[in-house]
């Protein structure tokens, strides 16, 4: 049947910059599909010039309130790369254990209180609560085991203060780290739980695909499901890219329909995040993880990016099962107080770590005193927004014929697939007084 | 342990006025030996950690950058009862937030302090910068002492 559908999602607050949606269709013929991003440029980079190689991970971990951590170690190890320093296999440990932390909360935060609503049919986690509250109240442990495990190795919950270039201003004790793979073990029931309420309306997930390159990084040697380690790989060709070449994988470019960059690589977009490091590295999940993964029938060259959502609640098992041996390892070893002795030297070097939503670039120069003379940041969200916009041009012609609010709600369930961070940089009150 | 007593400090400092509320968190930390009984919390941009910081206190001191029709710089007590918010969210992230709600949410899970205090402060420029703008740093000390008082009400 010959369908008209406009839809017009444009959500200009006062500062904040969000994603317009826009479609037109006219007799069952799309003329407009767009995913528009009218952000402010940032000016992150022109923050950090001028400042020493010791600030910039302070700096950075305010660009997001969500990933943080993420944030403040790819500067730090794009300043010690920089700078030829090399860290120590504890310091090494603990920051993986650290980032894990960020991941588990970004996950169960995500799935939780921006996806679950949509496949329950609320509109936010705030009605959902009344309704399921079992299910918000797991949501709500694990984020709070999240949030003390980040405390604890990160020195709070968000914007870390104990990583510096070449180790960590503060290590925890064998008790605190016994007690949170305690922790870590008592989670696994409210994880289940959160798996099997995604799971009971799983029908609700859209079963679009669309083929797709993805991007994420690789560790071959030992072969690992990687956050923070290897190289950058691709679902479009065998080899991998060294960190310090990811300029050649971004290609960063502008878009007539954005003020944030976009990128490509092998196509005309790539997707970066949970999906695109399951279907480069999913056979190297724990084994609880693939189980998971099996129950929603999640497998590897899965080009269904409302699937990201599972790729996250797998991820969310594996890294609280990986932190556990991580914990024995270091245990074992037994923990120390390390100094940290970094001399400041010119160079210029990448780094690059896994963020929730996707793989993360920094990249800093430095004088011989050890200033920042340039910098360039490339975040997850603009890796994936050419990639929104190439799912939108597949998903609308297929969904015209269920109608406007069909259309506007799948769309916006995609935009919430990929969680972009559009937003991010302000988070400050509107009110009027009532009384 | 926590305390029974919380003061929140929300907002970007890396965005000018934005961060009001994370550099007055940093001049109360300095005093925190004056009270004993009362944490000090630089919130930042993870505004849903509020949930747990808030979580099992007596009470809540939020100290944030708000829209409120006042002129740049005033700085203004209110609870959560006293206002309605007016914040369009898109709800296409988790990166935006709004601490009226994320408040709501809390109290809906019986998990928000008998009471919860916000000293909201009306910026003048948001806009990518670490220093505040005249209109807020010279009154630093103004918006101290009511807060201040607050704590040793």
């Amino acid at each position: 049947m010959p369908k008209t559908v406009n839809v017009n999602v444009h959500h200009v607050t006062r500062i904040e910059g969000h994603g317009n949606i826009v479609v037109n269709a006219a007799n069952g013929k799309v003329e407009k599909v767009q995913w528009q991003v009218p952000e402010a440029p940032r000016f992150f980079e022109a923050m950090v010039r001028g400042r020493s190689y010791q600030d910039i991970q302070t700096v950075v971990s305010r660009i997001c309130g969500i990933c943080s951590i993420t944030h403040s170690l790819t500067a730090t190890k794009a300043v010690e790369n920089a700078m030829g320093i090399e860290v120590s296999e504890q310091t090494d440990k603990v920051r993986i254990l650290m980032h894990y932390s960020e991941q588990l909360q970004s996950h169960v935060l995500h799935v939780g209180y921006l996806v679950a609503p949509d496949l329950f049919g609320f509109p936010s986690v705030v009605p959902l609560a009344a309704k399921a509250p079992d299910v918000v109240k797991a949501v709500i442990r694990l984020h709070r085991l999240a949030n003390e495990w980040s405390d604890l190795l990160a020195g709070r919950t968000t914007h870390p203060v104990t990583l510096v270039p070449g180790g960590l201003t503060k290590v925890p004790t064998a008790q605190q780290l016994g007690e949170l793979r305690d922790k870590l073990n008592g989670c696994l029931p409210d994880l289940k739980a959160v798996a099997e309420a995604v799971l009971s309306v799983a029908e609700i997930i859209p079963t679009f695909t669309r083929e797709t390159e993805y991007v994420s990084l690789r560790q071959d040697n030992p072969p690992a499901y990687t956050f923070y380690h290897g190289d950058i790989a691709s679902t479009d060709c065998e080899g991998t890219v060294p960190v310090n070449d990811w300029k050649t994988v971004a290609n960063e470019y502008v878009s007539d329909q954005s003020t944030a960059k976009w990128t490509k690589w092998h196509r005309d977009s790539y997707a970066v995040g949970a999906l695109a490091r399951f279907n480069n590295n999913g056979h190297l999940l724990s084994a609880p993880a693939k189980y998971l993964a099996r129950m929603f029938g999640l497998r590897k060259g899965c080009c269904n990016p409302f699937m990201n959502s599972i790729a996250q609640l797998a991820e969310a098992v594996h890294v609280v099962e990986v932190s556990k041996i991580l914990i024995d390892e270091l245990l074992t070893k037994g923990l120390k107080e390390e100094k940290v002795r970094v001399s400041p030297k010119a160079g210029k070097g990448s780094g690059c770590v896994e963020a929730p939503r996707g793989i993360l670039f920094h990249e800093y120069e430095f004088d011989r005193r050890g200033t920042c003379v340039g910098a360039d940041i490339c975040i997850p969200t603009n890796q994936n927004h050419a990639n929104i916009q190439k799912d939108f041009e597949k998903l609308v012609p297929e969904i015209l014929s269920e109608g406007e609010d069909a259309v506007r709600l799948k769309l916006e369930m995609l935009v919430r697939a990929y969680d972009p961070c559009v937003s991010c940089s302000t988070h400050m009150l509107s009110v009027q007084f009532v009384r | 342990m926590k305390n029974p007593v919380v003061v929140l400090g929300l907002g970007n400092p890396l965005m000018a006025d934005e961060g009001i509320g994370v550099h007055l968190i940093e001049r109360l930390t300095k005093l925190a030996a004056q009270f004993p009984g009362v944490d000090f919390v630089d919130v930042g941009t993870a505004s849903l950690s509020v949930l747990h910081q808030i979580e099992g206190r007596r009470k809540a001191i939020f100290v944030d950058c708000a829209f409120m029709d006042e002129e740049p710089g005033a700085i203004r007590r209110f609870t959560p009862e006293d206002v309605r918010s007016t914040k369009v969210l898109a709800r296409q992230s988790l990166h935006e937030t709004d601490l009226l709600r994320i408040l709501c949410l809390a109290k809906q899970l019986d998990q928000a302090p008998g009471e919860v205090v916000i000293f909201g402060i009306q910026p003048e420029r948001l806009t990518p910068g670490t220093d505040l703008s005249a209109a807020l740093s010279d009154r630093i000390d103004a918006y101290l002492s009511q807060i201040l008082r607050e704590l040793r009400a």
